[in-house]
């Protein structure tokens, strides 16, 4: 029993601390780099635009390109390369091994057969075909997740959420985003300390039984306390003026930095096209 | 009858029907003066501050703000609404409540940008109270990740920068070291001088008597059972130990053990 509580407390308070760190750290959209200099909208556009361009880039060597740019921003970001790789890689094999891997074989990709081998009677071949297509995708989808990554590190998520409005998404929406995300912060804590003060009491070693009973009771807490908490933010929000419609503050502003790091990024992208597209 | 802010007349109030928060409250606040409530835990202070900023509504009893009857449906004109909320401002005792907003900036500017207030007179008080409350440095933080005295002062910044003409305040200095409870209390001694009306409810016997012209305390039982000057109450050691103001302190000295009221007017 001891066992099984140790890993749902390791479990439970490491999905906590993981969520924090991971969701709720500004760290690096703290530190003094070049994209944390560049204003959060033309930030957002432009990493779109690469995003874009990667997604219908047909040539792995321009991937790549792109890729080596987005690590150079990372760097000229103070972002420590070592952690960037490791946040962007992570998902990598899971998606090599169900989608890229079976593409390298002829019974998904026909072509060219490079290499053959025999498992229990069946004959595998992996054609060329295969492998450029399955080397086109992975360096697409590892490019398009690194420039995502960048941008959320690198911009405090409540301003990635006031970006949100730029693009003409509703203010009550942007609001209630907002507002889930840093009560979620406050239930997370709510979590973490009622765990915390049930050890002090109960003592280190919960029994099994007992411990479903608490988890199940806090469940019920957690319900009731988001209720009662809605509520009372509700008439919080009334007494200072809301009446359904909010203003929110906007004072995003652009410096001649910003314009210039749009005017490349749209010049790379027309002139990538324009060779992808309308030169052949 | 003109200067008369809040009249109240037999209110009582009910939580889903079935936890009585205040059971006939007669009380009129008029323009200037300044109040404290205080009593128990549960004794229904929050209740009333939150009916006087007509977020809440008697279940009988009458309660007139300006003269105008607060009940359900008047805040449906807008405004009216509108005029209510410039003129009422609370802060809240739980600043959690309060503090909605990713940034502690945002926060602090959303209700005189609802209010439509002009950007310029925002930016002006914004300016004027970070540098009273001392919150400038963090102002770009997110409201979670402060201290509770550090969120309180936000919440406090919040509700000042409205401007308001009746100010309530729900345990303002509740968790502040004692150098911020000063500077709360003198602000809020300045804001009155101002000719603003102050309405604060409090455990913290040694702020009454500077917040306070007219003292009500009010009982277990959900009434005011008292009031008076500040001097007055605050002498009653009987009234205030029935209300779990103060305790009785026992110490020895020289091996005879000494017990008297302790009275938390002053540091010893
Ligand atoms: N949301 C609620 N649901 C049910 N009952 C409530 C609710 N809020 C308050 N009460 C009850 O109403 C009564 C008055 O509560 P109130 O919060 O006004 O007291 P208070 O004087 O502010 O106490 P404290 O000093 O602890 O802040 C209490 O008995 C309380 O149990
Ligand atoms: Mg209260």
């Amino acid at each position: 029993m001891a066992r099984v509580n140790n890993f749902i407390e390791r479990s439970l308070v490491g999905a906590l601390s993981f969520l924090k760190e991971g969701i709720f750290a500004d760290e690096f959209a703290a530190r003094h780099g070049f994209l944390q200099s560049l204003a959060p909208q033309i930030k957002a556009i432009t990493t779109l635009v690469f995003i874009i361009l990667v997604l219908f880039a047909k040539s792995i060597f321009f991937i790549a390109c792109l890729y080596l740019q987005c690590l150079l921003l990372a760097l000229l970001s103070k972002v420590r390369l070592g952690f960037f790789l490791k946040r962007t890689w992570i998902f990598m094999p899971l998606f090599a091994l169900f989608i890229a891997v079976p593409a390298i074989f002829s019974v998904f990709t026909p072509g060219e057969p490079l290499l053959h081998f025999e498992v229990i009677g069946f004959t595998f071949i992996i054609t060329r075909q295969g492998i450029l297509g399955a080397g086109l995708f992975i360096s697409r989808v590892i490019t398009s997740v690194s420039y995502a990554t960048l941008l959320s590190l690198t911009t405090k998520h409540f301003v990635l959420l006031r970006v949100l409005r730029v693009f003409k998404i509703p203010q009550v929406f942007v609001m209630v985003i907002g507002m889930c995300y840093r009560y979620i912060y406050l239930f997370m804590e709510v979590i973490e300390n009622t765990y915390i003060a049930i050890k002090s009491r109960v003592g280190v070693r919960v029994r099994y039984a007992q411990g479903q009973h608490i988890v199940a009771w806090n469940i019920a807490q957690l319900w009731q306390r988001s209720y009662q908490l809605n509520e009372d933010v509700y008439k919080a929000m009334l007494s200072r003026g809301y009446s359904g419609e909010p203003v929110i503050l906007n004072d995003f502003k652009t410096n001649k930095r910003d314009w210039f790091w749009l005017c490349y990024t749209l010049t790379l992208a027309i002139v990538a096209f324009y060779f992808t597209y309308w030169m052949r | 009858m003109s200067n008369s802010i809040f009249e109240l007349k037999d209110v009582r109030f009910t939580y889903l029907g079935k936890f009585p928060a205040l059971c006939g409250i007669d009380l009129i606040v008029s323009k200037g003066e300044k109040i404290a409530v205080v009593g128990a835990n549960g004794s229904g202070k929050s209740t009333l501050l939150h009916l006087l900023d007509g977020l809440i509504f008697p279940d009988k009893g009458t309660i007139r703000a300006f003269g105008q009857e607060l009940k359900e449906g008047v805040f449906n004109d807008e405004s009216f609404s509108r005029d209510f909320r410039k003129k009422v401002g609370l802060v809240f005792q739980n600043p959690e409540v309060q503090l909605f907003c990713p940034t502690v900036k945002e926060d602090v500017v959303f209700g005189p940008l609802q209010l439509g207030m002009a950007k310029a007179t925002i930016a002006k008080r914004l300016e004027g109270l970070i540098a009273v409350l001392g919150i400038k440095d963090l102002l770009d933080r997110s409201p979670h990740q402060l201290s509770i005295g550090e969120k309180r002062k936000v919440a406090i910044a919040s509700t000042l920068i409205i401007d308001s003409d009746v100010l309530l305040l729900d345990e303002p200095t509740a968790g502040l070291d004692p150098l911020t409870t000063r500077h709360i209390v003198d602000l809020l001694i300045q804001e009155h001088k101002s000719g603003k009306t102050i309405i604060v409810s409090t455990h913290d016997l040694h702020i009454v008597e500077e917040l306070a012209d007219t003292v009500y305390v009010v009982s277990q039982e959900k009434q005011i059972v008292k009031s008076g000057k500040p001097q007055e109450i605050l002498e009653d050691f009987q009234l205030l130990q029935a209300h779990n103001l103060i305790h009785i302190h026992r110490h020895t000295h020289d091996d005879t053990i000494h017990t008297h009221p302790h009275l938390h007017t002053e540091h010893h």
